[in-house]
Formats: C-alpha cells, structure tokens, sequence
C-alpha cells in the first residue's frame, strides 16, 4: 500500500508463546442455529488443511481457526502476547520436532493465529497446493504437520501504534507494517486510503464479538453457515480464510460497535461455525469513516497473495 | 406429552448482592475514544426505576435496582440462568432484611440478576446482603402460545401484567386465523432492527441480555424506551444463542441503562422470540405500557 506510515518509529518485541490445546468440558456437545447438537473440532491446538486463501466454510468444524493456536500460560503474558501481536508478524517454532519453521500471524480469536505452510508429509492435504499463494509451499523445510500441542513459539510483535499520518480518520489496528506495505492501494489524489477487499459484509452479519475490544479476538459473521437454511443465509458462504473484507457501518477504531456511516476492514482469520450467532471471522486491520476509504473490489485481496512470500515482519 | 404439558418446578437459589467491581485502571473508552470511570455498572443504582428512560442517567449499565451474584462461578451462572422475570426474591441478611422485591432481568457474561425493590427497602440494602430468588419459569409454554413461539425467561404469574395477548382480535386468537395459523400479539415501545444487536449476540438468551446500539431520544423524546418497555427486535432468533434469522421477532423487556462503550447500550432480556407469522410485535411509540412498579407491587 502506497502510503506514508510512522512504521521507522514503531518498537518490536520478541514474545513468547505456546501451542494451547483444544479445550472442551465433560458436557461435550454445543447447539447448531435449528437446535442440532454438535460437537466439532476447530479451536486450538494445530488444525491442518486448511490455509489463507482456501474456503473459510464448508467444513465438519466449529470455529475453525486455521493452523497453530497460540496462548502464553501467565494470564497477564497472554493479554500481552494478545493484544501486541499483529497481522503478518512472524511467528518462529521454538522446540519440538518442528524447530525453526516460520509463519505468520493471520488473527486474533482468544488464541493467537498463525498459519504455517503446508509441509510435505502426512500433514499435507490434497487442495494445499491448489489455491493462490500455495506454489512456494513445499520448499520451506520443518512445516505444520509436525507441530503439536506445548511447542513453544517466538512472536516478532511490531504494529501496535501503526498510524496514517495522511489520514487522520483513519485508525489501523493489529496490521503489521510490512503486510500495510505488500497490500495493494493506498493514498489517492483525492486524499481517500484505497483498500482492496474480497467481500462486502452488511451490518446485519455482525455476530459474537461485538462490544468487545478490537485487538481481541475477532467479530464472527453470522449469515455464513454451509448447508443450512436459506433464512439463515446473508450471501457470505463464499468467504475465504485470509480473505480482506469491508464491513459496513461497523466502527472499531476504540472497541467493536454499530455506527452508521463508518467502515471496518478486517481479515477473515477464522471459519466455520456451527454454533448460532458465531461464524467466520474478520480480525480488525483499520477503521474510520466510510468516507476516508474508496473500496476496489478485488478477488486477489487474501492474506495468502502477500504472506509466505516476502512479508518483512 | 410435550415441554408445556410436564409441571413446573420452583427452585430456591440464593443470590448475593453484588459490589461493583473495576481492574486496575478506573477509565474505560467510550465509543469515540474518550476515557470515561464506568458509574453503576452492577451492584446496588439508588434513584432508577422503572419507567424511567434508559437514557435518563449518565451511566454505564445502570439497571434499577440491586444485582445479584454468587461467589462460585457455575452457581451464578445457574443463578441468572434459572431466574426468570417475575420471580419473587426476599432478603435474608441485613438491615433490609424480610423486604420483598422482583426479578426484572439479567445480565451476561459471568451473570447477573437484576431485582427491584421498593425505594425505601432498597436504600437499605447493602453489597453482601443475601437474598433469596424463587425461582421458576424456564420450561414453561403457556397454554395457547403458538407452537413455533418460545417464551424463556418468564414467570408464569408475570404474563397477565404484560401486554401480551394471546388471543388477539382479528385472527381468532388461540383458536387459529383464517388461514389456521396461531398468532401471539405483544405490545412493544418500538421494533429495532436487527442490526442494532451488541453486546449479546451469538450468546445464550437463557443467560445473558442482547444490549441494542440504539440513539438517544430526539429532543422531543422520540424514540425513548423506558425500563420495563417491551422491545422487539427484527430478525433474531434466540432460541439456541442469540443470532440473525431473516423473518424472524424477537420480544424482551428492557432491563438496564445504556452505556458508552461501543458496541454497547440499553440491554432487553428476551422473552418470546418466533417467526413474525406467529408472533405479531406491534410498536406503539406513545402508548405502550409496559412492566410497571405498580404492577409488582413495589411501590
């Protein structure tokens, strides 16, 4: 994006963090939106598969969260590690098996999310070496099929602060500056910050996640659910994990709320959900009124056309 | 034999009056980024009744009223999970002890019950204090709800205070429309839409309130809704967590004040949600009457 940035006076820190396991209770089941019980797997741990630029819905899962799921043990650390990592921030493994192997940050969602790419191996799925991006994926050595649970990890954490100084309205949250740099767009003539977007998404889909902060977690889409009704239906069952998306009339810049006339974009960092009122999820990239942007739409705009390449952290 | 044939029981839960409680920093950040101390957010709100307009304090949260909690996490969310509106609640400790007063709703997240009281015995309420919820109400249908409908959160003995009718004029009532279909009709201060759903969304009705981004009134009062209005909300369906289906109503009773945090606002605990074929919300801006002091005796 081609636009000034305070990006030179920004610090960056090394985090730690680990691999947080799946968390169920002895209950086991959750409820769909037609009051199916369910119980499927999504959150924590190192889900395989699936990768920025694949189908964010259509699988067997609840709260999908692509790739490894990170926490730091101390509740203090982890608020931390949470809210100071940002989007496109590497994420290095530590110890176990997969020592060494590089990803990146693509969201926040009470864990924070890094995909890895695809390794060769057991862990390798069929549709890994189709989607876009996915080319540079078989090269990179120590890969995601050999991570697991307890592995710890380095966050480089830098973004936080990140600022337009050209756009005054406009507030970035959770964006790496190198991803700011590799995404197309940026500032036009007329002073507007041009952001291309893979999806529009109505204020009716803003679902769990509202009124909380916006460098937490995220803010599920409901309207999103593969297979079931067509009451159930807001058209966004095309979404893709990585995906850049404008959300309408949603300000985010001090917390997630309704306000008619701004805009949010985010990044689709989680998928599918069964549970009601939850679905695939935008983590917070920047945040103003809608008259600050002009949206492209464009199909390219994915995490997976800029990371795994040469994102600077 | 259905879930509205089997009998009701009563459960006796005890709720501590809550105090209100901040992290290390008093400021929160209010929807256009200013740094504001968060006043009656939980615990006891002298001065707010019902009736009053949920934007009449400059509050976070403000509910009218004492909240109350439980020390042990899974017994509060039991606490606000059982307790309906209606249910009569007692304190047993304290200067206030033997005053009677009434759920009026729920708050969410870790739970909180709301329960009014007379002013006099309220002021003597103090954080700590236990009070008694008699609980009943979930898993009850009453008799003549159409079938797609559901009522949570509701006292059996509250339903004939509350504008709802369950054989309204025109349709045949319980005894089906022209077309056979039962209706329910509920008076309610306003329908908002779907979209203005916060805080709550995609969280379980049974236990947690839905706050509405709505406005504040214009200068003529427009638009106001007053704690213990009825509000329907387009489009949402609560039966299994709160969240969007397209022709759907929702109805609830207005329980606490607003607030400035973003994605925040006046909260309703729901009541009746179902398809809008069969549960008619009709807006009545100026005359709704909905849950009044009067009504529950705590005047």
């Amino acid at each position: 994006m081609k636009v000034t940035t305070n990006a030179d006076r920004l610090v960056r820190q090394v985090l730690a963090g680990e691999i947080w396991p799946p968390l169920a209770d002895r209950h086991a089941y959750r409820v769909g939106p037609d009051g199916q019980p369910f119980l499927l797997p999504g959150m924590g741990g190192v889900t395989l598969d699936v990768h920025c630029g694949d189908p964010a819905t259509g699988y067997a899962s609840d709260h999908l969260e692509p790739g490894a799921s990170i926490r730091h043990r101390d509740p203090g650390a982890n608020m931390a590690l949470q809210f100071l990592t940002c989007v496109g921030n590497e994420v290095r493994v530590v110890s176990g098996p997969a020592a060494g192997a590089v990803g990146h940050v693509i969201g926040q969602h009470a864990y924070v999310l890094a995909d890895f790419a695809a390794a060769e191996g057991p862990g390798k799925s069929d549709t890994a070496a189709e989607g876009p991006g996915k080319s540079d994926t078989a090269a990179e050595g120590p890969g995601k099929s050999d991570l697991t649970t307890g592995d710890a990890v380095t966050v480089l954490a830098v973004g936080q602060g990140l600022a337009l100084p050209d756009h005054p309205q406009v507030v970035v949250k959770n964006c790496a500056p190198g991803l700011l740099a590799a995404m197309p767009g940026g500032t036009r003539p007329d002073g507007r910050l041009e952001v291309h977007v893979a999806a529009r998404v109505p204020a009716e889909a803003i679902g769990a996640g509202a009124g909380m902060a916006s460098e937490y977690a995220n803010t599920d889409l409901m309207g999103a659910y593969a297979g079931l009704g067509p009451d159930l239906s807001l058209g966004l069952e095309g979404l893709r994990i990585g995906d850049l998306v404008a959300l309408a009339d949603a300000d985010h810049r001090y917390g997630r709320g309704y306000r008619p006339g701004y805009l949010t974009i985010g990044v689709i960092s989680t998928g599918q959900c069964m549970m009601f009122g939850h679905g695939p999820g935008p983590s917070t990239l920047l945040s103003g009124p809608a008259s600050a942007f002009c949206l492209v739409d464009d199909v390219d705009a994915n995490l997976a056309s800029w990371l795994h390449a040469e994102v600077a952290p | 034999m259905t879930a509205g044939d089997l009998r009701l029981v009563t459960v006796n839960l005890l709720g501590a009056v809550e105090h209100p409680a901040l992290d290390g920093s008093p400021y929160r950040i209010d929807r256009d980024g200013r740094p504001y101390v968060p006043a009656g957010d939980g615990g006891i709100v002298l001065g707010l009744e019902l009736g009053d307009s949920v934007f009449a304090l400059d509050a976070d949260h403000a509910a009218p009223g004492a909240c109350l909690v439980h020390a042990d996490p899974a017994a509060r969310h039991a606490l606000a999970a059982y307790a309906c509106v209606g249910n009569e609640v007692r304190v047993r400790t304290g200067a206030a002890v033997g005053a009677r007063g009434v759920v009026l709703g729920k708050r969410g997240e870790e739970g909180r019950v709301i329960a009014g009281f007379a002013a006099a015995d309220l002021a003597r309420i103090r954080p700590g204090d236990e009070v008694s919820v008699r609980a009943r109400g979930q898993g009850w249908r009453p008799p003549g709800l159409p079938p797609e409908v559901a009522v949570m959160n509701l006292d059996p003995g509250l339903l004939s205070v509350l504008p709802i009718d369950l054989a309204p004029a025109g349709t045949g009532g319980g005894a089906g429309t022209e077309t056979g279909a039962q209706v329910v009709a509920v008076s309610v201060r306003v329908i908002v839409p779907s979209r203005l759903a916060g805080n709550g969304i995609g969280r379980p009705a049974a236990a947690w309130d839905l706050d509405l981004q709505l406005p504040p009134p214009g200068p003529d009062g427009a638009g106001d809704v007053l704690l213990g209005d009825l509000v329907a909300v387009s489009d949402l369906d609560v039966r299994h967590n709160m969240g969007y289906r397209r022709g759907w109503v929702t109805v609830g009773i207005a329980v606490h004040g607003a607030s400035p945090l973003p994605g925040h606002g006046p909260g309703i605990t729901p009541l009746l949600t179902g398809p809008a074929a069969a549960l008619r919300a009709d807006a009545h801006a100026a005359g709704h009457v909905g849950l009044t002091a009067a009504a529950l005796r705590l005047q």
